[in-house]
């Protein structure tokens, strides 16, 4: 059977096909208006004889649309006295010294809020029952007002759902689709579970629309859909759960970049995508790690995500200096248009312009030449920039990369050392197009030792979602003490939450035997509001006090501990195409010099080769400085840093190279 | 700017620090043990240079803002500090601002130096230091009433703990085991701003990491001149009340001049009210936060919160007043209460001179929550603390939000959900109190209505505000609504006072209603 990768992105819509262990590629226009028009037009050229083929999609449609507040038109059940929970959110503000400040939009507003009467406690003990006649009138009303979705959250669910279950039951009638909380986040805390399931709501709908376009053109049940947590799911489960695919794209990349990586032999990654306005950072420990507190769009996304965060720093990021003196990079961008001044059109310095202006771009190879970069127009610009600011054009040049790179390096610490991880048993992946170029600077400043450059960046992401397993995550809020729970009633909630994982596996057709889980208990010291996740296995307690200790320095097993939350990850795996190799060469990479650049290092112009990255070979050394280029991307490598060429393309750098 | 600063390290170095900051407030959220630290996050974390001068804060509690620098004052004269030193003070009469809040302050010495290169510091808020009721923050008349009260001391000497000290303190709080957690946490968080200063260090020398703490001081200074200057020169004066102090029914007037002139402003408070017997005093500490606070919201950029930012500021505050209180009076509310009515009267003066800016006045209150007592059915002591947020006063081109905390806090709510599994507690309401934000063109904020069902005895108290001087609304605009508390008892509904301590019974319901924020401009059809 074929199977056909797709990443669509915002210029290019990237497809690679697997059938029969081989690999391939092919890249169409994207067609933002309609994205499923460039999918079905890439796949006709190249597939829809095959008689069997299963798409696998990163899908930007649920992201998008949360982002342009361009959803559904939701309404909210929820516990009477708390329809407003949504409004309120933790009560506070993003910023603090701003007097403008405003929260991020409400998604349902006020009218569309209903509450019911009914109450469970904490230990999902019913205090009031559901009234029926309330959902009833409630059902009536919304019949009336005309809402395309329905979200349900109602207060304790995670404890007892049977009230939800039920309103979800007189709901779905309606023929409309309704998200209910204990289904999309089971889980305490109503504020964040309320939102990821009112996102649900207002996306799915979405979702559900382009799905549906796609698989009239493609046939049913051949869809699988990336979702941001590394894994995939079928397209009828992700047409319910579409806010399962908020990070879908970016998800790609990360499982793209982790495949590559362990293929050459790193387990232990974190990703660098530096696209033009903005750059995501991952983790990669081994496995890929989910995080249940990221933020999308100011909303907390309580959902399990690959923990990818996000700068508004890239490329295209805008130079300025601001009245007190200090030289800022971004977060406003040039984007596209009016681009950077190299471009032709930008009038204000962007950190593209200032990599030109030191020779590491080479203005006649930019997109394998068919765009040249106007270096005379950067020369002006940053001269009169300069003097603006008192400031050899040279020295900026080299502060704005740097400012840029103080920006990354902080991205970097945020996933790695806020998260207890040293970035120097860490491999950086750098991908997307301007990352080569801060890569090396990067690596030493975080004193990571390798840094790896697959081929084809933007290929990554599509090759992602081809070998993403089938991933589904389970989870129940227990919030009991570890002193009245035994390891046997652990494994009970475990069993229950397997046996939903295998039913829903199998619907996606998958296999018992490609079918393995891993169960995780969310634990903390009993008092503290938040926790710590430790294998569930019987040495669970001393396990939670270990990771305490290495993770926060101290850890007290007298103290009594409570199991918050059981998790369980269900993963189907899929099969693993091996990454094509390129020819072997020698070490020196002789041919694929096509060229030299003046390069401006530490006060000095020096001569540094360029390579072309197509013509390398296996095997081949180049040592810094040189520069890679590319298609979509040129490779700066440092003095000190040598680059090879593994067996798959891969670009290795490491430091302590021939000086 | 001197002629060789070099704008590119100071970008560099501003994030550098920032970052220290902030990685200090992530350990102590991580590692903290009370719903107060990590689902509130009542915290703030700082950086300080060997002189004890601010150079880095994260943005975590304006209150702690202009408050903190004194703590590090505080304990730079109170003890020696040496390698592997830990000082605690909540002395709010001795660089704290009410007793709940523990300070740590540790000296971050190179491997060579004899003197400290750095201090770092935290301030987190406890649910409870002991004294008269659970959570500290009762209708006091002393300090001594208000909990156990620490100068300046030793908690850690040369890396080991000083148990004394240590169970001194729990010996003296109601939730001993919560507090320890939320300590050990504390200590956790300077132990990650010590090893990253020292990371910065080795990195980039000690002499030019010293120069660009200076660098950054003159450069916050100067964005904060620059935002001074844009506004006019002049003298303007408010002045505003709180309701009372819980002991007698006086209003309680707090009166500003500010005079700006040449990128400087003075703000002289006096002719306001002197220290009062309730325990709405607010220390100095407390009301240079305040003064910072409202400066800082005029620098459009984002700036470094450090010792800068002061420089263009002086701030006379008449001594024993309640805005300078002297021992023993007692605090709590000062830090709380006191410290956003200080905010409400700078902003009614700098309207004023810049009315296009400054928007009306805030719900003007945290409404300070506490209940505690015995929680039978988990066999354990309890004392839950929580700010309710208010409507947030309307800004000259848009309305004010709803439901939010403004001002001198941004404390999370703790979630219904957590909340009634930590206590013997039910939430029955959380909801928007509609129509409570002042008219205008621009409509004030609405307040919230929170009810709490006591499912055990328990002592009750609230330390709150606004409810006969209301939120004041701007050019035209109305006042937004005052605030209310009530006691629905099965017997029926009873009114309670804004600040109060009282015994209540299982069954009993505290409604707390907070105020609405001030309208901005004439309503239409109100002309």
């Amino acid at each position: 059977m074929m199977k056909v990768g797709v990443d669509v992105g915002g210029t290019f819509t990237d497809l690679v096909f697997l059938a029969d262990g081989r690999l391939w590629t092919h890249k169409v226009l994207s067609t933002p208006v309609d994205p499923a028009g460039a999918v079905l037009q890439g796949i006709a050229q190249e597939a829809l004889a095959e008689e069997s083929y299963q798409i696998v999609h990163g899908s930007t449609v649920a992201t998008n649309g949360l982002l342009e507040g361009k959803g559904a038109r939701v309404a909210l059940i929820t516990t009477a006295g708390f329809e407003d929970l949504l409004e309120i959110g933790r009560q506070d503000r993003p910023r603090l010294y701003d007097f403008m400040v405003d929260r991020p939009p409400v998604l349902v507003p006020r009218a569309l809020r209903f509450g019911i009467r009914e109450r469970v406690d904490c230990r999902g003990r019913v205090l009031e029952p559901l009234e029926d006649d309330g959902v009833t009138s409630i059902l009536s009303d919304l019949a009336s007002v005309g809402v395309e979705s329905i979200a349900i959250c109602l207060l304790h669910c995670y404890a007892n759902p049977s009230h939800e279950a039920r309103v979800l039951k007189r709901a779905l009638p309606l023929g409309i689709p309704v998200s209910a909380s204990h289904r999309i986040l089971p889980e305490y805390r109503e504020y964040e579970r309320c939102v990821a399931t009112v996102v649900n709501a207002y996306v799915s709908p979405l979702m559900e629309r382009y799905l549906g376009r796609l698989e009239e053109a493609v046939g049913k049940g051949r869809l699988r859909i990336m979702q941001s947590n590394g894994g995939s799911i079928s397209a009828a489960v992700a047409r319910q759960e579409a806010v399962r695919t908020i990070l879908s794209g970016p998800a790609g990349g990360v499982v793209g970049a982790t495949a590559v990586a362990r293929d050459a032999g790193c387990d232990k990654v974190i990703t660098f995508d530096m696209g033009g306005t903005s750059t995501d950072v991952a983790l990669v420990d081994g496995d890929l790690r989910v995080t249940t507190e990221a933020e999308v769009g100011g909303l907390p996304l309580r959902i399990p995500l690959l923990d990818i965060h996000t700068v508004g720093s890239g490329g295209g990021s805008l130079v300025w200096i601001d009245e007190g003196g200090a030289l800022r990079v971004g977060p406003q961008s040039a984007g596209a248009d009016p681009g950077p001044v190299c471009y032709g059109r930008g009038e204000q310095i962007t950190v593209t312009d200032a990599h030109l202006t030191l020779g590491r771009l080479d203005p006649d190879r930019f997109l394998g030449g068919k765009m040249r970069l106007d270096l005379e127009r950067v020369g002006a610009v940053m001269a009169a920039f300069a003097r603006q600011v008192g400031m050899d054009p040279l020295r900026l040049a080299e502060g704005v990369v740097t400012v840029a790179n103080a920006t990354m390096e902080k991205a970097i610490r945020v996933i790695s050392v806020e998260r207890g991880h040293d970035p120097r048993e860490f491999c950086l992946v750098s991908f997307g197009g301007a990352g080569g170029l801060h890569a090396c600077a990067l690596a030493q400043s975080l004193s990571m030792p390798r840094v790896l450059i697959p081929p084809h960046a933007g290929l990554l992401s599509a090759y992602g979602m081809l070998v993403a397993d089938v991933v589904k995550d389970y989870a129940k809020t227990l919030l009991r003490s570890t002193v009245s729970t035994s390891f046997e009633e652990l494994q009970a909630v475990v069993s229950l939450l397997k046996e939903q994982g295998f039913r829903e596996m199998k619907d996606e057709g998958l296999d018992e035997e490609s079918i393995t889980t891993e169960a995780a208990l969310d634990m903390r010291y009993l008092g503290q509001s938040y926790e710590l996740r430790v294998p569930c296995e019987q040495d669970f307690l001393s396990r939670f006090h270990d990771l305490h200790r290495k993770s926060y320095g101290y850890a007290n097993p007298a103290r009594e501990t409570e199991i918050v939350t059981v998790r369980l990850r269900v993963k189907g795996g899929v099969e693993k195409p091996p990454l094509a190799t390129v020819e072997e060469g020698s070490a020196d990479p002789g041919t694929a010099c096509v060229g030299e650049r003046r390069v401006f290092l530490d006060d000095e112009w020096v001569t540094a080769p360029v390579f072309a990255r197509e013509a390398l070979r296996a095997g081949n050394r180049c040592a810094g400085p040189a520069l890679v280029v590319e298609m979509s991307a040129t490779t700066f490598l440092a003095p000190g840093w040598e680059g090879t060429v593994d067996r798959r393309g891969n670009l290795v750098l490491t430091r302590g190279g021939p000086r | 700017m001197t002629p060789s600063t070099d704008p590119i390290k100071l970008e560099v170095f501003k994030n550098l620090f920032a970052s220290v900051a902030e990685e200090m407030g992530v350990a102590l959220c991580r590692t903290g043990h009370s719903a107060n630290i990590k689902e509130r996050r009542d915290y703030s974390c700082a950086i300080f240079d060997g002189r004890g001068e601010m150079i880095a804060q994260a943005a975590h509690i304006p209150v702690h803002l202009g408050s903190m620098p004194l703590a590090v004052k505080a304990a730079m004269e109170g003890r020696p500090m040496s390698r592997g030193d830990t000082i605690i003070l909540n002395d709010p009469y001795r660089g704290g601002t009410h007793l709940p809040d523990l300070t740590l302050i540790s000296p971050v010495f190179g491997e060579d130096t004899s003197s400290p290169l750095f201090f770092v510091a935290n301030r987190a808020h406890h649910a409870d230091v002991g004294g008269m009721a659970p959570g500290s923050m009762g209708v006091a008349t002393e300090i001594f009433q208000e909990g156990i009260r620490l100068p300046p001391v030793t908690l850690v000497k040369g890396g080991d703990l000083n148990r004394d000290v240590f169970d001194l303190l729990l010996a003296n709080v109601r939730t001993p085991e919560e507090r320890e957690g939320d300590l050990e946490a504390q200590l956790a968080a300077n132990e990650t701003g010590r090893r990253r200063l020292l990371e910065i260090v080795a990195r980039s020398g000690a002499a030019e990491t010293r120069r660009y703490t200076e660098e950054l001081k003159a450069y916050a200074e100067r964005m904060t001149r620059e935002a001074i200057r844009r506004i006019p020169e002049g003298c303007y004066r408010f002045e505003d009340y709180l309701d009372d102090d819980g002991v007698t029914a006086e209003p309680i007037r707090i009166a500003v001049a500010v005079t700006v002139k040449g990128g400087q402003a003075v703000v002289d408070f006096s002719g306001t009210s002197p220290q009062v017997a309730g325990s709405v005093n607010a220390v100095y500490a407390v009301t240079l936060s305040a003064v910072f606070y409202v400066f800082r919201c005029l620098v459009d950029f984002d700036i470094p919160s450090n010792a800068g930012c002061m420089v263009p500021l002086t701030v006379i505050a008449p001594e024993g007043s309640v805005v300078n209180a002297r021992p023993p009076a007692a605090v709590a509310g000062g830090n709380v209460e006191t410290s956003q009515r200080i905010v409400d009267v700078l902003l009614g003066a700098l309207a004023q001179a810049l009315p296009d800016r400054i928007p009306a006045a805030s719900a003007g209150t945290m409404s300070n929550l506490v209940i505690g007592g015995t929680d039978r059915e988990r066999g354990r002591p309890f004392a839950y603390y929580e700010t309710i947020a208010g409507g947030m006063g309307a800004r000259p081109t848009r309305d004010g939000v709803d439901a939010v905390q403004t001002h001198m806090t941004n404390t999370r709510n703790t979630p219904i959900e957590a909340l009634e599994h930590a206590y013997p507690l039910r939430v029955l309401r959380y909801e928007i109190r509609r129509g409570s934000g002042g008219r205008g063109r621009h409509r004030g904020g609405d307040g919230i209505r929170r009810d709490v069902e006591l499912l055990t005895d328990a002592a009750v108290g609230l330390l709150a505000d606004r409810r006969r001087f209301r939120p004041y609304g701007l050019q035209g605009g109305e006042s937004g609504q005052g605030g209310e508390s009530i006691l629905i008892s099965p017997g029926g509904e009873r009114p309670l006072n804004s600040k109060f301590q009282l015994r209540a019974r299982a069954g009993e319901i505290i409604s707390i209603r907070t105020p609405g924020g001030g309208g901005y401009g004439r309503a239409e059809g109100h002309a």
